[in-house]
């Protein structure tokens, strides 16, 4: 079996002149759930349709467990589980049936054996006691939590799920963390997307972040916030005195921008050295403003996307 | 994978044509098979059937004596219900379904699983229609009542029933087709109703023009061979005399049975429907048929209009009027003597002929033509592999050459009915001019070309406001200029813009003293020629526009 579950090389995919992915190329290791991140537009799900097999790239190599998804696109599909955006599911069915006809399509033998496999992934998903419901009738996050047990009803050994935890409330969110967490811990890859990113952020063993088509950084969560935050980083100091003064001296600073003072506190971007951050202490000591509180802070994750996008409106 | 997940997968790929184990065909089993849906259903078409049954036999004891008579009468009036039923409502319900599981993005789930392309066609093609069919043989006690106390022989309520069944499989995939191409669910059901409502009222009317071909995409020729032998005797000897007058089936030199004739012509389409589906399935970005398969389709379609057509001119067979004669002399005895067409039919059957096979090149070039986004993609990753063109039988590839090589089979096909037609005993004063080869080239050629070039550089939207004002709207100033007066010249030259309308001016032009009226003889082959010279140095334009385009996007292929 290949080493990586998802191996991507010069990805691209166009619709018409738009470039929705611009030659991405990006591997992912069985044994992890991997977050793809980025604003609306980013170009996610046109990867995962790629991915998935359900549109064909303008160019570029995708590789699923082994398998080249242009040649051999039956095989990918037997080990791939897809769980789109606002899965849909059939009005005229019920959860049992919806499932067991899945489980038919994917060869899940004998009529015993698929009733077995359709009751665990009800039970995996906490749904077993709507079994007889109709699919139409459930809400929204059952919904995602039933296309989730139809994702896992052939044991897939990659899945791809685009933001599988909208519409969930906090406990079924926590659910499939660790239901996904556990499907890497046993092997499986999880490919996941999210605009929840901090639940991501908990969830990921790697991310990847994506704009305009384009990977902006990849590794773990503290690599790609390094990456993207580069050396800036948000300092606040708090002063017995006059914050205004503190900040008319802090502007004329070297490696300083966006002074803002409110209250007992001035708080400003700064980009220089940690030598010059040092520096900048020891004056800011020694010029007298009663420092009582010189704390480094880095931009959250959050901050960096809503960037991203914001940058995104004004180009 | 994990041992417990191993142990579930074990059985092996089923084949296709097993549809009872379909997995897709299961799954509608299941839900449009309940007990109260399908309940009211059934209850419903036995009563439809019984009521049926029991109306025909019940007025036929009044005019009948025979019992077997009787019971004969409601085989007809049951298989219109049968056909309303699984002709109708089922492919409308295809159609209707196939649109709206895409609008919901379940067919993504269907494309992922690990089912053969081929299976999944089959299991949708009778997946989504099982209710229709249980309706259909729900009724069928009482058709085999019909048939087993009237006597009726079982090869030929067989052969009804094989082009039934075939013709529904035929209306179904049509459905199919147009389901997966239209988006709208409430648009694709009446466009699918509306094909089966056309194949069996408008277009069985182009057999009138000497294309018995398009009959046999209905059950009529079927009807009518096994008519004598399923109607009352009274009814069938009618239906005799009816039969000895209609053409026969003949495919050149060979005498084949209409049903044969039929099976074959449907399944053709049938097939040619299921590669459709099947690519589709394959790759949902590709074009309905490949070009190798749309000229292959082109050429086979030629085949069948000609093999069912040259050989009934020798006896006349093919002429409307002489059906009509024959029928009105077998209704009130030996009235016409010494029949004879008419040159103007044959000049009409020739245009015909002509518009049909510019409807075929149309219909090719709009399933094989690129758009400009196909353009691109394809010269994107001919660069990215280091090509330097497109590979010519890729859909994003231009469709120029097989247009032209499909105009050629057309033109080839047309002259060879007109030669036939003209050529023949019945029409000994009358010839084709030497420019008949030319007019049909560029007729084909103009047409064919020019929607190619409006379809790769401006796509399918302008192509359709190409039609409207140069293809409607000359056709109905036409015909205003027609009923309101004595402006017949005047309309024949406005009507000579209309592209649909140039095989038959080409007919008219080409044709040696056709039999037009005199006013519309004169003015066709002068509004012909005129109009098809500006057409052709507009399609040319059209080209050199076409070939810059082209050249533009391949050389933006490279920087982007």
């Amino acid at each position: 079996m290949s080493e990586h579950a998802i191996e991507i090389r010069d990805l691209r995919v166009d619709y018409g002149e738009f470039v929705a992915v611009k030659d991405i190329s990006l591997s992912i290791p069985f044994g992890q759930v991997y977050g793809l991140v980025g604003p609306n537009g980013a170009g996610k799900t046109s990867t995962f349709r790629v991915i998935t097999t359900l549109m064909e790239p303008t160019y570029g190599e995708v590789k699923v467990a082994g398998f080249d998804i242009s040649e051999h696109a039956q095989e990918a599909r037997e080990v791939i589980g897809y769980m789109p955006d606002l899965a849909p599911v059939p009005s005229d069915l019920k959860l049992w049936e919806f499932l067991d006809f899945y489980a038919q399509a994917h060869r899940i033998g004998g009529r015993a054996r698929r009733r077995e496999r359709v009751e665990q992934c009800l039970d995996a998903v906490d749904l077993t006691e709507k079994r007889n419901d109709w699919a139409k009738a459930l809400s929204r996050g059952q919904t995602q939590r039933l296309v989730l047990a139809k994702t896992l009803l052939h044991d897939p050994q990659v899945l791809i799920l685009d933001e599988p935890a909208s519409g969930l409330d906090p406990l079924s969110r926590r659910d499939l963390r660790l239901t996904l967490q556990g499907l890497a811990n046993q092997g499986r890859a999880v490919f996941v997307s999210s605009h929840i990113l901090t639940e991501l952020a908990e969830m990921c063993s790697s991310i990847c972040v994506m704009n305009q088509g384009k990977i902006l950084a990849s590794g773990s969560v503290g690599e790609v916030r390094a990456a993207l935050g580069g050396a800036e980083r948000k300092i606040n100091v708090i002063t017995l005195r006059q914050p205004q003064v503190l900040a008319q001296w802090i502007e004329d600073q070297p490696g300083v921008r966006e002074v803002l003072a409110f209250e007992d506190q001035v708080s400003f971007q700064f980009t220089g050295s940690h030598e010059d951050q040092g520096v900048l202490l020891q004056n800011l000591v020694t010029q007298g403003f009663g420092i009582r509180s010189f704390e480094e802070g880095r931009s959250s994750f959050e901050d960096i996307l809503v960037e991203i996008a914001g940058e995104n409106r004004h180009s | 994978m994990n041992d417990e997940a191993k142990e579930f997968q074990t059985k092996p790929f089923r084949s296709s044509w097993m549809i009872w184990t379909n997995p897709i065909v299961r799954r509608y089993a299941r839900s449009r098979l309940r007990f109260t849906g399908l309940g009211i259903s059934v209850l419903l078409m036995t009563l439809v059937s019984a009521f049926v049954f029991f109306v025909a036999r019940g007025g036929g004891v009044n005019f009948l004596n025979v019992k077997e008579d009787v019971a004969r009468l409601p085989l007809i009036p049951l298989l219109i219900v049968q056909g309303i039923v699984l002709f109708g409502l089922g492919t409308g319900q295809v159609a209707g379904a196939m649109t709206s599981e895409a609008g919901e993005k379940q067919l993504d789930y269907q494309r992922l699983v690990p089912m053969k392309p081929l299976a999944k066609v089959l299991g949708y093609l009778f997946g989504l229609p099982v209710r229709e069919w249980v309706l259909f043989l729900s009724s069928m006690p009482f058709t085999i009542i019909s048939l087993v106390q009237g006597n009726v022989d079982p090869y030929y309520a067989i052969q009804l029933y094989a082009v039934f069944i075939v013709a529904g499989v035929l209306y179904h995939l049509t459905g199919l087709v147009t389901g997966t191409v239209m988006e709208n669910r409430r648009w694709a059901f009446l466009s699918s109703m509306g094909i089966v409502f056309l194949l069996y009222t408008v277009i069985p009317q182009a057999a009138q023009f000497g294309l018995v071909y398009f009959k046999y995409l209905t059950i009529y020729p079927v009807v009518t061979d096994v008519m004598p032998h399923l109607a009352p005797r009274m009814m069938g000897r009618f239906a005799q005399q009816f039969q000895e007058i209609a053409p026969q089936a003949k495919f050149f030199g060979l005498d084949l049975e209409q049903f044969i004739v039929t099976l074959i012509s449907q399944g053709v389409l049938c097939l040619t429907m299921i590669v459709m589906l099947w690519r589709h399935w394959c790759r949902a970005e590709s074009h309905l048929l490949g070009k190798l398969g749309a000229l292959g389709l082109f050429l086979w379609l030629q085949i069948v209009l000609l093999g069912n057509a040259l050989p009934l001119i020798e006896n006349g067979e093919i002429f409307t009027s002489r059906e009509i004669e024959q029928r009105l002399n077998s209704r009130l005895g030996p009235v016409f003597h010494g029949w004879k067409p008419y040159i103007w039919e044959a000049t009409l059957m020739v245009g015909f002929y002509g518009l049909v096979t510019l409807v075929f090149l149309w219909t090719m070039a709009l399933i094989i033509s690129p758009n400009q986004d196909t353009q691109l993609r394809g010269w994107r990753r001919a660069r990215k592999l280091g090509d330097s063109s497109l590979p010519s039988l890729s859909d994003p590839s231009t469709s120029f050459i097989w247009v032209t090589l499909m105009s050629f089979v057309g033109v080839g096909g047309w002259y060879l009915f007109a030669r036939g037609l003209i050529g023949s005993h019945w029409f000994a004063g009358n010839s084709l001019s030497s420019m008949t080869i030319v007019a049909m080239l560029l007729t084909l050629l103009s047409g064919g070309w020019a929607l190619q070039a409006i379809l790769e550089t401006k796509g399918r939207k302008a192509a359709g406001l190409v039609a409207i004002f140069a293809g409607i709207v000359p056709a109905m100033v036409a015909v205003i200029l027609i009923v309101s007066g004595d402006l017949m010249t005047q309309a024949v030259w406005i009507a000579g813009v209309c592209p649909a309308l140039w095989p038959l001016f080409g007919a008219g032009a080409f044709i040696v003293d056709g039999g037009l009226p005199k006013e519309v003889a004169s003015s066709i082959p002068p509004a012909f020629w005129v109009w098809q010279s500006i057409a052709f140095v507009v399609t040319v334009l059209l080209l050199v526009k076409l070939r810059k385009s082209r050249a533009k996007i391949s050389k933006s292929s490279v920087n982007s």
